[in-house]
């Protein structure tokens, strides 16, 4: 042993060791992390709960690790914060989307009924636009205006509004708070905790929170509920508390409250006016969005539709009544005196010759079929010269060389016709032309074959009697040869 | 806008803001506020109402000031003695704020400012104008001079 170790021993005796443990303590590091871990905890609990220097000092890290952990992970982050975001969307979106809808039917509703044309009227006589006034009487209440305002200097923070309404100056309706604030309180108060929350005019109300070191007022056209009052506290809140760095440097310039405007937005709500048991609550309108405005234009609006569908089958069917009328009427054979609906069925009723031919063809392509109609006719014979020649011909069969014509309300028959046809039909022809309903003076027999016939049949006859048969069947007309002479021939 | 009763706060406001001034004199109750662009600067303007022995001004409505327009009427010389207690209320509520002196009136007859009354007044770092809201001379002035000691 040295001297030098002589006289520690000397000096620090038993604690040698210990010296030497705590070095060892010191110098070994996974060591010392352990004993730092031991007392890491109970420390940072200790550090808060003394004053705020901890928290401060952890603030910016902390902030700091969030942000570069979240900018690498955004999926996990997301998935975490979703079950907290998702309703608070979904509430909001459907708040919007139901706000929306009972405006909108509301404004149909009131278009459409006796109060609708009367506020047309009064928005005519006032010279605004009839939706602006629409909008206005269909609202419960509307928040057209939030300022948030310095309470010290009454100098506004920032404002959100909707832009169709802002119309003051927003730095002096600022102050007047602000002052008509320090007015009221000076007036009839002493108590710093008294203070202006309300103020009415005319059809507007503003409320005013209060906070430490700033308030927000809204502007509100109408009636709101008291539920607004702690909105605006909680925004108030959030902002003081988020913002309070910049609010007690806050000197005028309000650009470090650039996207505080954000937070006012949902503020600026609207409530329509709906059934008394609607509540206010979204989900639920959104749930039974039909108003009584809304069923009374669904009736109005389907029966309108029944009315022009009614219209259009009522159209269509009086159409085809007047097409079979028409066309009935245009038939020959058909005296038509009255043409109807009967159920289903076209009833006609007249006369009807049994010869008349029905023009199915050209009826079916106006939707009207055999079926559809119901002949309720009585039967006659139809003189008309088309029916009489139809008839005329089925009867004589006439050979070609015949022509058959209406004149003068007969049917006139002309031409040659070979001789055997004449004497066949010369009975029928001449009662024809008894009864006025033939005219057959123009009617010749074809001379070939009254010489064909007298070579047949009178060939063994004097040639006088021949000439004289040639005479009388060839050279005059028809209707000239006696009936006698016809009767004898044959 | 500080100042006694009656020494033209209002009309010289209005004469600001509005390029208007009127002969009727109306009171003003508690205060009337407007604002005014001063090349880039925007001044929201507080018009508090006047004060007397009676009636101090109320320093609620000083709040958050950024300087001070110390009104007197040159015509009376009274108005203008008052400014020691009213930068007494002023800087006990504001501390050391610019401030602009309007000796108004200067179109009345009876100017009564002297440079005796000056001297006990007005303090040495106060921009002084002689003012007239009827005919609007030094009024953009003196409301220049506050911004840019503001701005300063």
């Amino acid at each position: 042993m040295s001297q030098i170790d002589e006289l520690r021993e000397i000096l620090v005796g038993g604690n040698a060791q210990e010296i030497a443990e705590l070095r060892e303590r010191l110098e070994n590091l996974d060591q010392r992390t352990r004993d730092v871990a031991e007392v890491l905890a109970p420390a940072i609990g200790e550090g808060i709960s003394k004053d705020d220097q901890l928290i401060e000092a952890f603030k910016a890290p902390v902030s700091q690790s969030l942000k570069s952990a979240i900018r690498t992970e955004p999926d996990s982050y997301a998935e975490i914060l979703y079950p907290v975001m998702a309703p608070a969307i979904r509430r909001s979106i459907s708040q919007a989307i139901s706000s929306m809808l009972v405006t909108i039917n509301q404004t149909i509703a009131s278009a459409t009924s006796k109060e609708g044309l009367q506020l047309r009227f009064e928005a005519w006589r006032a010279g605004v636009p009839y939706g602006q006034l629409a909008l206005r009487r269909s609202l419960i209440y509307r928040v057209e205006h939030i300022y948030l305002i310095d309470r010290e200097s009454g100098m506004m923070v920032t404002e959100y509004t909707k832009a169709e309404t802002s119309i003051l100056d927003s730095d002096a309706v600022s102050a007047m708070f602000t002052a008509i604030q320090s007015f009221v309180q000076d007036s009839f108060s002493q108590s710093e905790d008294d203070r202006l929350t309300d103020l009415k005019v005319g059809e507007y109300n503003v409320w005013v929170a209060h906070g430490s070191k700033l308030m927000l007022a809204a502007v509100i056209d109408g009636d709101p509920p008291e539920s607004l009052k702690f909105e605006m506290y909680d925004v108030l809140d959030g902002i003081q508390s988020d913002y309070a760095q910049q609010i007690a440097d806050f000197d005028g310039d309000n650009e470090a409250f650039g996207e505080v405007s954000g937070r006012l937005e949902p503020l600026l709500q609207l409530r329509a006016r709906e059934e008394p048991d609607a509540e206010a609550d979204g989900a639920q309108s959104q749930d039974e969005p039909q108003t009584p405005g809304t069923r009374k234009v669904l009736l109005i609006a389907a029966a309108a539709i029944i009315a022009l569908v009614a219209l259009y089958f009522w159209a269509v069917a009086a159409n085809q009544r007047l097409v079979t009328e028409t066309m009935l009427a245009q038939t020959p054979g058909l005296a038509i005196s009255n043409v109807s609906w009967e159920g289903d069925k076209l009833r006609v009723e007249g006369l009807r010759d049994p010869d008349a031919e029905i023009p199915f063809a050209k009826l079916a392509a106006h939707g009207v079929t055999e079926a559809d109609l119901e002949f309720a006719t009585v039967p006659f014979r139809s003189l008309q010269p088309a029916m009489e020649m139809t008839r005329l011909q089925g009867e004589l069969q006439p050979p070609s060389s015949l022509t058959m014509h209406p004149l003068e309300g007969r049917i006139s028959v002309a031409g040659t016709a070979p001789v055997t046809w004449l004497m066949q039909h010369d009975a029928r022809l001449r009662q024809l032309a008894m009864e006025k309903r033939i005219d057959y003076s123009q009617l010749h027999a074809d001379t070939a074959t009254v010489l064909d016939y007298i070579i047949a049949n009178y060939s063994q006859a004097l040639p006088a009697r021949q000439s004289e048969l040639l005479a009388q069947l060839g050279h005059q007309p028809w209707h000239k040869v006696p009936a006698k002479t016809v009767l004898q021939l044959k | 806008m500080v100042g006694d009763f009656a020494v033209g706060k209002t009309s010289l406001t209005q004469k600001f803001v509005n390029n208007v001034f009127s002969d009727k004199y109306l009171t003003t109750v508690g205060v009337k506020i407007d604002t005014a662009d001063v090349s880039d600067t925007k001044l929201v303007v507080w018009d508090v109402a006047g004060r007397d022995a009676l009636s101090p001004i109320n320093a609620a409505y000083l709040a958050g000031a950024a300087g001070i327009v110390l009104v007197g009427d040159g015509t009376r010389p009274e108005t203008i003695k008052s400014f020691a207690e009213i930068w007494q209320t002023v800087s006990g509520k504001l501390g050391d704020v610019p401030v602009v002196v309007a000796l108004n009136k200067r179109d009345v007859d009876g100017w009564e400012v002297t440079d005796d009354l000056l001297q006990t007044s007005i303090q040495s770092s106060w921009a002084v104008f002689e003012t007239s809201a009827k005919d609007g001379s030094n009024v953009p002035e003196l409301f220049a001079a506050l911004v840019d000691r503001i701005n300063c």
